[in-house]
Protein backbone atom coordinates (compact mmCIF):
# COMPACT_ATOMS: atom_id res chain seq x y z
CA UNK A 1 0.00 0.00 0.00
CA UNK A 2 1.14 3.49 -1.00
CA UNK A 3 1.91 5.45 2.04
CA UNK A 4 0.00 8.51 2.37
CA UNK A 5 2.52 10.97 4.15
CA UNK A 6 2.82 11.47 7.95
CA UNK A 7 -0.30 14.27 7.79
CA UNK A 8 -2.44 12.37 6.59
CA UNK A 9 -2.18 9.51 9.12
CA UNK A 10 -1.77 12.14 12.33
CA UNK A 11 -5.29 13.24 11.08
CA UNK A 12 -6.63 9.84 10.85
CA UNK A 13 -4.80 8.62 14.84
CA UNK A 14 -6.11 12.54 15.87
CA UNK A 15 -9.92 11.52 14.82
CA UNK A 16 -9.84 8.38 16.77
CA UNK A 17 -8.31 6.07 14.29
CA UNK A 18 -5.84 4.51 16.65
CA UNK A 19 -4.64 1.91 14.43
CA UNK A 20 -3.21 4.77 11.26
CA UNK A 21 -0.53 5.30 13.78
CA UNK A 22 0.72 2.00 12.79
CA UNK A 23 1.64 2.94 9.04
CA UNK A 24 3.43 6.04 10.99
CA UNK A 25 5.68 3.34 12.60
CA UNK A 26 6.21 1.15 9.93
CA UNK A 27 7.73 4.46 8.13
CA UNK A 28 10.22 5.52 10.74
CA UNK A 29 10.68 2.35 12.66
CA UNK A 30 14.48 1.83 11.36
CA UNK A 31 15.51 5.10 11.53
CA UNK A 32 14.39 5.53 15.24
CA UNK A 33 15.93 2.52 16.43
CA UNK A 34 19.06 3.43 14.16
CA UNK A 35 19.77 6.74 16.26
CA UNK A 36 18.52 4.68 19.49
CA UNK A 37 20.91 2.13 18.71
CA UNK A 38 24.09 4.45 18.02
CA UNK A 39 23.70 6.19 20.94
CA UNK A 40 22.86 3.75 23.13
CA UNK A 41 25.12 0.79 21.34
CA UNK A 42 22.38 -2.08 22.67
CA UNK A 43 19.73 -3.71 20.45
CA UNK A 44 17.76 -4.85 23.62
CA UNK A 45 18.25 -1.04 24.85
CA UNK A 46 17.56 0.63 21.52
CA UNK A 47 14.39 -1.56 20.59
CA UNK A 48 13.41 0.02 24.46
CA UNK A 49 14.03 3.35 23.64
CA UNK A 50 12.60 3.09 19.99
CA UNK A 51 9.61 1.57 21.38
CA UNK A 52 8.99 4.67 24.31
CA UNK A 53 9.59 7.56 21.97
CA UNK A 54 6.75 6.07 19.18
CA UNK A 55 4.49 5.83 22.79
CA UNK A 56 5.61 9.47 23.61
CA UNK A 57 5.17 10.89 20.21
CA UNK A 58 1.61 9.04 19.92
CA UNK A 59 0.88 10.76 23.30
CA UNK A 60 1.80 14.28 22.28
CA UNK A 61 0.54 13.65 18.70
CA UNK A 62 -1.71 16.62 19.67
CA UNK A 63 0.96 18.91 20.68
CA UNK A 64 2.77 18.04 17.23
CA UNK A 65 2.45 21.93 15.55
CA UNK A 66 3.59 20.64 11.89
CA UNK A 67 6.20 23.61 11.66
CA UNK A 68 8.41 20.97 11.52
CA UNK A 69 8.60 17.80 9.86
CA UNK A 70 7.46 15.20 11.42
CA UNK A 71 10.60 12.55 11.55
CA UNK A 72 12.41 15.98 12.68
CA UNK A 73 9.52 16.02 15.39
CA UNK A 74 10.29 12.28 16.22
CA UNK A 75 13.95 12.52 15.56
CA UNK A 76 13.91 14.96 18.75
CA UNK A 77 11.95 12.31 21.00
CA UNK A 78 14.18 9.62 20.43
CA UNK A 79 17.54 11.83 20.62
CA UNK A 80 16.51 12.73 24.07
CA UNK A 81 14.91 10.10 25.35
CA UNK A 82 18.44 7.68 24.27
CA UNK A 83 20.19 10.51 25.88
CA UNK A 84 18.25 10.60 29.20
CA UNK A 85 18.24 7.03 29.46
CA UNK A 86 22.06 6.52 28.96
CA UNK A 87 22.54 9.67 31.10
CA UNK A 88 20.83 7.10 33.87
CA UNK A 89 22.48 3.48 32.68
CA UNK A 90 25.58 5.51 33.05
CA UNK A 91 27.81 2.48 31.84
CA UNK A 92 31.79 1.68 32.14
CA UNK A 93 34.19 2.96 30.14
CA UNK A 94 35.32 0.52 27.37
CA UNK A 95 39.38 -0.35 27.15
CA UNK A 96 41.20 -0.90 23.75
CA UNK A 97 41.33 -4.43 24.83
CA UNK A 98 37.58 -5.15 24.41
CA UNK A 99 38.23 -4.46 20.86
CA UNK A 100 39.51 -7.70 19.00
CA UNK A 101 43.13 -7.11 17.25
CA UNK A 102 42.14 -9.57 14.85
CA UNK A 103 39.92 -8.42 11.90
CA UNK A 104 39.92 -11.92 10.99
CA UNK A 105 37.49 -12.52 13.56
CA UNK A 106 34.54 -11.47 11.66
CA UNK A 107 35.26 -13.44 8.51
CA UNK A 108 32.77 -16.10 8.89
CA UNK A 109 33.32 -18.96 6.35
CA UNK A 110 31.19 -17.67 3.26
CA UNK A 111 31.77 -14.29 3.82
CA UNK A 112 34.52 -12.70 1.66
CA UNK A 113 37.37 -10.92 2.18
CA UNK A 114 35.76 -7.46 1.06
CA UNK A 115 32.62 -7.86 3.35
CA UNK A 116 34.87 -9.27 6.56
CA UNK A 117 36.31 -5.44 6.18
CA UNK A 118 33.21 -3.91 5.64
CA UNK A 119 31.78 -5.93 8.76
CA UNK A 120 35.53 -4.89 10.82
CA UNK A 121 35.21 -1.35 10.01
CA UNK A 122 31.29 -1.06 11.27
CA UNK A 123 32.40 -2.57 14.21
CA UNK A 124 35.20 -0.16 15.07
CA UNK A 125 33.29 2.46 14.04
CA UNK A 126 30.70 1.15 16.80
CA UNK A 127 33.38 0.57 19.03
CA UNK A 128 34.70 4.07 19.09
CA UNK A 129 31.28 5.68 18.70
CA UNK A 130 30.94 4.11 21.97
CA UNK A 131 33.94 5.53 23.69
CA UNK A 132 32.65 9.32 23.03
CA UNK A 133 30.10 10.80 25.15
CA UNK A 134 26.54 9.98 24.24
CA UNK A 135 25.59 13.97 23.26
CA UNK A 136 28.55 12.94 20.94
CA UNK A 137 27.26 9.76 20.05
CA UNK A 138 23.73 11.23 18.98
CA UNK A 139 25.19 14.69 16.80
CA UNK A 140 27.86 11.61 14.77
CA UNK A 141 24.88 9.68 14.04
CA UNK A 142 22.59 12.41 12.54
CA UNK A 143 25.43 13.86 11.00
CA UNK A 144 27.11 11.11 9.27
CA UNK A 145 23.90 8.31 8.98
CA UNK A 146 20.88 10.02 8.90
CA UNK A 147 22.92 12.91 6.94
CA UNK A 148 21.90 15.81 8.20
CA UNK A 149 22.73 19.48 7.86
CA UNK A 150 23.79 20.97 11.09
CA UNK A 151 20.78 23.08 10.71
CA UNK A 152 18.28 19.79 10.99
CA UNK A 153 20.22 18.90 13.81
CA UNK A 154 20.07 22.09 15.59
CA UNK A 155 16.53 21.35 14.96
CA UNK A 156 16.49 18.28 16.58
CA UNK A 157 18.63 18.47 19.31
CA UNK A 158 18.31 22.33 20.28
CA UNK A 159 22.18 23.20 20.27
CA UNK A 160 22.93 26.03 18.14
CA UNK A 161 24.68 25.67 14.63
CA UNK A 162 27.74 27.08 16.07
CA UNK A 163 27.74 24.59 18.84
CA UNK A 164 27.37 21.90 17.00
CA UNK A 165 30.66 22.39 14.87
CA UNK A 166 32.27 22.70 17.82
CA UNK A 167 31.19 19.82 19.00
CA UNK A 168 31.17 17.50 16.08
CA UNK A 169 34.65 18.37 15.57
CA UNK A 170 35.84 17.28 18.65
CA UNK A 171 33.87 14.26 18.43
CA UNK A 172 35.71 13.19 15.20
CA UNK A 173 39.10 13.90 16.75
CA UNK A 174 38.36 11.64 19.70
CA UNK A 175 36.88 8.71 17.11
CA UNK A 176 39.68 8.85 14.33
CA UNK A 177 42.16 8.52 17.73
CA UNK A 178 40.60 5.67 19.12
CA UNK A 179 40.31 4.33 15.52
CA UNK A 180 44.07 5.28 14.85
CA UNK A 181 45.21 3.03 18.44
CA UNK A 182 43.16 0.08 17.46
CA UNK A 183 44.72 0.23 13.92
CA UNK A 184 48.24 0.60 15.32
CA UNK A 185 46.87 -2.44 18.07
CA UNK A 186 45.59 -4.05 14.65
CA UNK A 187 49.66 -3.89 13.30
CA UNK A 188 51.80 -4.74 16.29
CA UNK A 189 49.49 -8.17 16.30
CA UNK A 190 49.84 -9.03 13.03
CA UNK A 191 53.98 -8.11 13.28
CA UNK B 1 35.71 24.14 7.14
CA UNK B 2 39.20 24.16 7.22
CA UNK B 3 41.30 21.68 4.76
CA UNK B 4 42.28 19.91 7.96
CA UNK B 5 38.50 19.35 9.13
CA UNK B 6 38.01 18.64 5.72
CA UNK B 7 40.50 15.72 5.65
CA UNK B 8 38.92 14.44 9.05
CA UNK B 9 35.63 14.46 7.98
CA UNK B 10 36.73 12.50 5.14
CA UNK B 11 38.76 9.89 6.53
CA UNK B 12 35.49 9.65 9.46
CA UNK B 13 33.48 8.52 6.60
CA UNK B 14 35.65 6.05 4.74
CA UNK B 15 34.40 3.95 7.99
CA UNK B 16 30.62 5.23 8.46
CA UNK B 17 28.80 3.49 5.56
CA UNK B 18 25.16 5.85 6.14
CA UNK B 19 23.24 2.59 4.00
CA UNK B 20 24.60 0.30 6.95
CA UNK B 21 21.83 1.21 9.23
CA UNK B 22 20.44 -0.90 12.54
CA UNK B 23 17.04 -2.23 11.39
CA UNK B 24 14.25 -2.50 14.29
CA UNK B 25 13.89 -6.09 15.12
CA UNK B 26 10.67 -8.09 13.63
CA UNK B 27 7.55 -7.23 15.00
CA UNK B 28 8.55 -4.02 16.43
CA UNK B 29 5.07 -2.12 15.21
CA UNK B 30 3.18 -4.70 16.42
CA UNK B 31 4.84 -4.29 19.83
CA UNK B 32 4.19 -0.83 19.62
CA UNK B 33 0.66 -1.08 18.59
CA UNK B 34 -0.12 -3.57 21.25
CA UNK B 35 1.60 -0.71 23.86
CA UNK B 36 -0.15 1.98 22.86
CA UNK B 37 -3.44 0.11 23.12
CA UNK B 38 -2.68 -0.85 26.80
CA UNK B 39 -0.56 2.39 28.11
CA UNK B 40 -2.20 5.06 26.25
CA UNK B 41 -5.08 6.69 26.72
CA UNK B 42 -7.34 7.15 23.15
CA UNK B 43 -5.97 11.08 22.53
CA UNK B 44 -9.94 12.00 21.93
CA UNK B 45 -10.44 11.15 25.69
CA UNK B 46 -7.09 12.70 26.84
CA UNK B 47 -9.69 15.65 28.23
CA UNK B 48 -10.87 13.48 30.72
CA UNK B 49 -7.28 14.13 32.12
CA UNK B 50 -8.43 17.83 32.35
CA UNK B 51 -11.38 16.45 35.31
CA UNK B 52 -7.81 15.32 37.49
CA UNK B 53 -6.94 18.36 38.45
CA UNK B 54 -11.02 19.24 39.68
CA UNK B 55 -10.38 17.45 42.72
CA UNK B 56 -7.37 19.46 44.06
CA UNK B 57 -9.86 22.95 43.08
CA UNK B 58 -13.02 21.05 44.84
CA UNK B 59 -10.73 19.93 47.90
CA UNK B 60 -9.30 23.92 48.44
CA UNK B 61 -12.77 25.38 47.62
CA UNK B 62 -14.56 23.31 50.48
CA UNK B 63 -11.27 23.87 53.14
CA UNK B 64 -11.65 27.95 52.08
CA UNK B 65 -15.23 27.45 52.60
CA UNK B 66 -15.13 25.62 55.72
CA UNK B 67 -12.70 28.29 57.54
CA UNK B 68 -14.73 31.22 56.21
CA UNK B 69 -17.89 30.09 57.85
CA UNK B 70 -16.15 28.91 60.82
CA UNK B 71 -15.07 32.67 61.15
CA UNK B 72 -18.08 34.62 59.96
CA UNK B 73 -21.07 32.21 61.16
CA UNK B 74 -20.70 33.26 64.44
CA UNK B 75 -22.50 30.46 67.84
CA UNK B 76 -24.98 33.47 68.42
CA UNK B 77 -27.41 35.05 66.11
CA UNK B 78 -25.83 38.64 66.20
CA UNK B 79 -25.34 41.06 63.38
CA UNK B 80 -23.12 39.86 61.14
CA UNK B 81 -22.04 39.39 57.61
CA UNK B 82 -23.14 35.76 57.41
CA UNK B 83 -26.46 36.21 59.04
CA UNK B 84 -28.46 35.58 55.74
CA UNK B 85 -26.17 32.60 55.51
CA UNK B 86 -27.19 31.72 59.09
CA UNK B 87 -31.01 32.30 58.34
CA UNK B 88 -31.03 30.04 55.33
CA UNK B 89 -29.33 27.29 57.34
CA UNK B 90 -31.73 27.36 59.99
CA UNK B 91 -34.50 27.40 57.67
CA UNK B 92 -33.30 23.78 56.01
CA UNK B 93 -32.86 22.52 59.48
CA UNK B 94 -29.40 22.18 59.27
CA UNK B 95 -26.76 22.67 62.07
CA UNK B 96 -22.95 23.65 61.65
CA UNK B 97 -21.28 23.04 65.02
CA UNK B 98 -20.11 26.34 66.74
CA UNK B 99 -16.44 26.88 67.00
CA UNK B 100 -15.11 28.41 70.58
CA UNK B 101 -11.94 29.88 69.45
CA UNK B 102 -10.89 30.46 72.53
CA UNK B 103 -10.66 26.96 74.04
CA UNK B 104 -7.53 26.09 71.42
CA UNK B 105 -5.49 28.66 73.87
CA UNK B 106 -6.21 26.35 76.48
CA UNK B 107 -4.01 23.63 74.76
CA UNK B 108 -4.23 20.51 76.37
CA UNK B 109 -2.47 17.90 74.32
CA UNK B 110 -4.43 14.81 75.25
CA UNK B 111 -7.76 15.74 74.73
CA UNK B 112 -6.56 17.56 71.22
CA UNK B 113 -4.92 14.67 70.10
CA UNK B 114 -8.26 12.51 70.05
CA UNK B 115 -9.85 15.36 67.85
CA UNK B 116 -6.61 15.72 65.61
CA UNK B 117 -7.34 11.42 65.34
CA UNK B 118 -11.08 12.14 64.23
CA UNK B 119 -10.04 14.75 61.78
CA UNK B 120 -7.33 12.72 60.05
CA UNK B 121 -9.62 9.33 60.16
CA UNK B 122 -12.56 11.77 58.39
CA UNK B 123 -9.92 13.47 55.87
CA UNK B 124 -8.55 10.33 55.15
CA UNK B 125 -12.05 9.06 54.34
CA UNK B 126 -13.36 11.68 51.93
CA UNK B 127 -10.01 11.35 50.32
CA UNK B 128 -10.87 7.69 49.84
CA UNK B 129 -14.19 8.51 48.77
CA UNK B 130 -12.86 11.41 45.99
CA UNK B 131 -10.23 8.82 44.78
CA UNK B 132 -12.70 6.54 44.02
CA UNK B 133 -15.10 8.77 42.27
CA UNK B 134 -12.84 10.12 40.07
CA UNK B 135 -10.69 6.83 39.14
CA UNK B 136 -13.81 5.43 38.34
CA UNK B 137 -13.94 7.93 35.00
CA UNK B 138 -11.07 5.52 33.60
Amino acid sequence: MDYKGDIFYIEQVLAGKINAFSYIVDRHKNKAYNLAFRICGNHEEAEEIAQDSFLKAYRSLKGFKMKSSFATWLYRIVYNTAISHVRIKKKGVLSLEDFPADATDFIGSNTSEEEAEKEYRSSLINFALQKINEEERGLISLYYYEEMSTEEISDVTGISKSNIKVKLFRARQKMLEIIEKVEKKKLTYHE
Amino acid sequence: MNNQEKYKEDLLRQYINPERIEKAPEGFTSKVMTRIQIEAVPLKSAGRLRNKSLVPVISTTVTILLIVAAFLIPGSETDSLALPVVKLIKNIKVSLPEIDLTSIFRFNLPALLIYVFIGILILTLFDRALNGLFHREK
